[in-house]
Formats: structure tokens, C-alpha cells, sequence
């Protein structure tokens, strides 16, 4: 019922989910990964088709359009986050909204993005899905990994802290808005590499990769998988990316049925599926 | 009693001429004392009367609207909390602010954040350096939650601690940045009169072993009586005594403030 191609949209959405979860860790409710995906995106779309698009693309060039868009999106993120940041709660998810349909309509209306349409025939490094499932599995397991390492660091424990109580983390001597800052940034280039990878998957890129609808999605993988440990966002993202698509026997009731899960989600497991006292009970059963 | 680490000569800690309004609130109109080195000095005064506001000004957690705080020959005006801190001056909190979804060790863990941890790249690797320097960390904190009474329930989770022993956290946690002047609002509140007792001892200790400078709020005046050296009192945003607990135990303004009279 899985095949390859379901796969690696699987992955690509737990990255995503990685994303929200970060500045989230840092108590930080931030919409703003749709618009760093879109940008890594179309940074590849427009890279990767410059002279002749049927040439193809070596990995390591994907490898390059990644290190580029990681810059561009910290970059990015360095700029808005500083004032954005300043806000609280819902207040900073409007703000990434609105940065969200900022970048979408600029990417809509500017003259070398290819309007409404979008970009076509963006080369594929791999030739089978096989290959992006590997790519991504990879940076996935990298990612987690490097989560893992962060939860046992410093970074990781002021994350938590500024998440429970700011004001009592900064009085700690918490540099708070450093922490949040550098929590935006590791979530913008995420965003970023894996637009860059969707890109190339999708073969096509248009505005609307990057829309307020990706931004409730990706929020819909970090609420159901739990926000509490970086495993939550991970099997979030793969669930309700998968779950559509297994969903196709049921027909036009498939969407009635992925709108019950995201709404029963939250009520049936208010933490999310991976809880703390899950984890627990399965570090316990470790040997 | 002057330190290798003052700078100049100069009072300790010095608040000139303080005011803080809340829009048409007077919380805190010209208050000005000294805090000398090495002192307990404890705040008293009725509900209201502007001590929590007077911690807010020092922790840098809202600004002063005028007036002067000097802490060891620096001036303190538009630092913010984290600088503060990181200048050498922790508090705890009335109402608790502890991270209620960490551990009580991890709560001290954070705390310890300017001790050396080791790089990101040590972090990352999960080098011995930074497991050596991780297992040193949690030592202090263990070591910290010890002097606090607290080391047996260092794995449960701060929000599952009675009451008292999250007072006593708080403790733990400030006294985890190295602070020389260590701000406590109302760290007896709640507690038990024995609990009162021991906490009065453990904060003479604590004092001693980490050279603080301790300033008290609390309304448990024979407590502070009995920990302090010198009172100030204030009584709608204005200081009306200050002196040792002898003296203002017999001032009258005081007694007026506590017991009513007519005005």
C-alpha cells in the first residue's frame, strides 16, 4: 500500500513537521516553515533550470542548491525573527502568517518565477523514487539524531526552560532571545533543504507549494505526534502524510475522514501520540 | 569586608530616589537604602505596599520609572533580567515560576548554564569531555539540591514537589547561577512553622557557604527578625522605617502601618 513515491512524501512531511516542532521546543508558536520551504524550492526550481533543462542534475549539485538554500533561509530567518520574536503566542503566528503569504504572493508575481504555472521540468537527480527515499531517510535519520544530541545539551535544556517559563529563564540569565532565535534559524534551513529535495521530487514548483494551508498541516503533524519530544512531529508527519493517500479506497470520503482525524486527534490524545510518560515506559523497556 | 572585586569604594548595593508608576498607580515613590556586602536585609511592609515591585526593579524585570540602582559601583538602569544575572543578582519568585515540565535536577541543570559544558562539537559527538563535563554538572546540581534538602526527589518532576520543597527549588535554582546577591520573595510562604524554622537556619548557611548578600521579603516578621541584620519597611510605595529589627520593632510609623490607626 506504500510504495516508494508515498514514501518519500512521508519523510519530506516529518522533516516538515521537524521544522514547526524546533522553534515549538523553544516555546515558540511560529507558522512560518511553509514560507522557508518555499523559498529552498524555489531557489532549486530556478537554479536547477537555468541553461538546459533536460540535462539532469547530479546529486551533488542537489547537495550544492541545499547548502545554498540552508544559507539563504538563515539569512532570512536572521532578519525577520529579530523583531518577529518580540511577539508572543499567537501574536508571532500571525506575523509568520503574514511572512508566509508574503513570500507566496512574491513568488507569484515576480517575473522569473513563473507566474500561477510555476516551474517545470525541474531535473531529478535520482531516477528511481527509491533514491529519494534513501536521501531523505538519511537526512531524516540525521536530523533526529541531532534533536536526540540537543535534548542533552545546553541549548536543548534553555529551549525547554524558555519554553516552560520565560520570564523565570531569562531571570536565570538565559540569553532568551538568542535561544529563540537560533531555534528559527535551525527551522528555517530545514525548511529550506527540504523544499529543495520536494522540488526535485515534484518535478514542479509553483507559489502554492508554500500556502497558509502547508502552514495548518505542518501544525496538524507537531499537535497530533506531540510537541514534547522531537519523535512526536516525526510520526505526525509521516501518519497524516501517508494517511490520505491510504485513505483512497473510501473515495471523496477520504477528506471527511483526514478532517476527523486531525479534529478526534487532539481531543483522544491531547498530548499527542508520543508523550513523555510513552517514552518513559519505552526507555524502561530498553535493556 | 571589602572585597578584591569592588572596584571602588562605594556601598554595595544602592538604590537613590527609586519611583515606579502603574499609569495612575504610585507603586514605589523615591525609595532609597543601601544593602552593604555580606548583609541579610529584609523587606516588610502590608499587602500592596510595592516589595514585589521592588524585586521586579532589581532582577531588571521592569524598569524604574525614576531614581537610581547602583550594584557593586555599576549603574543597573535599561539592563535586562538575563544581564542582571549574569551581573551576579538571582531571585526566586512569590507565586513560583519553576519549570514545571522539567525535572527538579534539570530545573538546577538549567540553572548551571555558564559552567563549562563542554563545545556544540563535543555535544554533538556525545565526546567523553562532554559526558565528563555533563556528569560534573549534574554533580553540582546534585550538591545544590543536597544543601537544599531536596537531593532525594531530584528525578520527579518539578510540578509534582509539596509546596515547601518547591519553595526550596527556587533556592536551588538561583543559587545555581553563582549569585552574590541572591533576592528571595516571601521563601517561607506556605511553609509549615518548623519548615520556617529550618529554612531561617538553612538560609544563615546558605549565606556562609556562598558569600551571599541576601535581601528577604516576607510576612512572617519574627522570621525575619531573627535572620536579619537590618529592616526596611514600606507602606504604599514609600520607605517609613528603616534600622536593625530592634528599632523597628518600637517605631511607631510602623506599628501605625501594620495595626492601623488614625491618619
Amino acid at each position: 500500500m506504500i510504495d516508494n513515491g508515498l514514501l518519500v512524501q512521508m519523510i519530506l512531511g516529518a522533516l516538515l513537521g521537524l521544522s514547526v516542532y524546533l522553534p515549538m521546543a523553544a516555546g515558540q508558536l511560529s507558522l512560518a516553515t511553509p514560507a522557508f520551504y518555499a523559498v529552498g524550492g524555489t531557489l532549486a526550481a530556478l537554479l536547477s533550470t537555468q541553461d538546459n533543462a533536460q540535462a539532469g542534475i547530479t546529486l551533488g549539485a542537489m547537495v550544492g542548491e541545499m547548502f545554498l538554500a540552508a544559507g539563504l533561509t538563515a539569512g532570512l530567518a536572521l532578519l525577520v525573527g529579530l523583531p518577529v520574536l518580540r511577539l508572543r503566542g499567537i501574536y508571532l503566528a500571525i506575523a509568520t502568517i503574514a511572512l508566509v503569504e508574503i513570500v507566496r504572493v512574491a513568488i507569484l508575481n515576480l517575473p522569473f518565477t513563473g507566474g500561477a504555472a510555476g516551474i517545470f521540468g525541474i531535473p531529478q537527480p535520482f531516477q528511481q523514487p527509491l533514491g529519494y527515499v534513501l536521501f531523505s531517510g538519511g537526512l531524516l535519520a540525521a536530523c533526529g539524531w541531532l534533536c536526540q544530541r540537543l535534548e542533552a545539551s545546553r541549548l536543548g535544556r534553555s529551549m525547554a526552560a524558555i519554553r516552560d517559563d520565560e520570564l523565570a529563564s531569562r531571570c536565570m540569565g538565559i540569553h532568551t532571545t538568542r535561544v529563540k532565535l537560533t531555534a528559527f534559524v535551525a527551522s528555517a534551513v530545514l525548511a529550506g533543504i527540504t523544499g529543495v529535495i520536494a522540488a526535485h521530487y515534484l518535478n514542479t514548483w509553483n507559489a502554492r507549494q508554500g500556502s497558509f494551508d502547508v502552514a495548518i498541516t505542518t501544525l496538524a503533524f507537531v499537535i497530533l505526534g506531540g510537541s514534547r519530544s522531537w519523535l512526536g512531529p516525526v510520526i505526525g508527519g509521516l501518519l497524516l502524510t501517508a494517511l490520505p493517500e491510504l485513505l483512497r479506497p473510501v473515495g471523496d470520503l477520504r477528506l471527511v475522514l483526514f478532517g476527523l482525524v486531525i479534529l478526534l486527534g487532539p481531543v483522544l490524545f491531547p498530548q499527542g501520540l508520543i508523550t513523555p510518560a510513552l517514552l518513559e515506559r519505552l526507555g524502561r523497556w530498553k535493556p | 569586608m571589602s572585597s578584591s572585586t569592588k572596584t571602588e569604594a562605594g556601598p554595595w548595593l544602592e538604590l537613590r530616589q527609586i519611583s515606579r508608576q502603574f499609569g495612575g498607580l504610585q507603586a514605589l515613590s523615591e525609595v532609597s537604602f543601601q544593602v552593604e556586602e555580606g548583609e541579610i536585609f529584609g523587606l516588610i511592609g502590608p499587602n500592596g505596599a510595592g516589595k514585589t515591585t521592588l524585586f521586579n526593579l532589581l532582577s531588571g524585570v521592569t524598569p524604574a520609572s525614576s531614581g537610581t540602582i547602583h550594584w557593586r559601583g555599576q549603574a543597573m538602569q535599561g539592563l535586562s533580567p538575563d544581564r542582571h544575572n549574569r551581573l551576579g543578582i538571582a531571585r526566586t519568585f512569590q507565586n513560583l515560576r519553576l519549570f514545571t515540565g522539567l525535572s527538579v535536577l534539570d530545573n538546577v541543570l538549567v540553572a548551571l548554564h555558564r559552567q563549562p559544558q563542554g563545545s556544540g562539537l563535543d555535544a554533538l559527538l556525545n565526546s567523553s569531555r562532554f559526558q565528563r563535563r555533563q556528569s560534573e554538572l549534574r554533580q553540582r546540581a546534585m550538591q545544590l539540591l543536597e544543601e537544599l534538602g531536596l537531593a532525594d526527589q531530584a528525578h520527579r518532576q518539578a510540578s509534582g514537589l509539596a509546596y515547601g520543597d518547591r519553595r526550596r527549588l527556587e533556592i536551588a535554582r538561583a543559587l545555581a547561577t553563582a549569585p552574590a546577591l541572591l533576592l528571595l520573595d516571601e521563601p517561607a510562604a506556605g511553609m509549615n512553622p518548623r519548615e520556617k524554622e529550618q529554612l531561617c537556619e538553612l538560609l544563615a548557611v546558605l549565606r556562609q557557604r556562598h558569600q551571599l548578600t541576601l535581601v528577604v521579603i516576607e510576612h512572617h516578621v519574627p522570621l525575619l527578625i531573627q535572620l536579619c541584620q537590618r529592616l526596611a519597611v514600606l507602606d504604599f510605595g514609600r520607605l517609613i522605617a528603616l534600622g536593625t529589627p530592634e528599632q523597628i520593632q518600637r517605631d511607631p510609623r510602623v506599628i501605625e502601618a501594620y495595626l492601623g490607626g488614625s491618619r
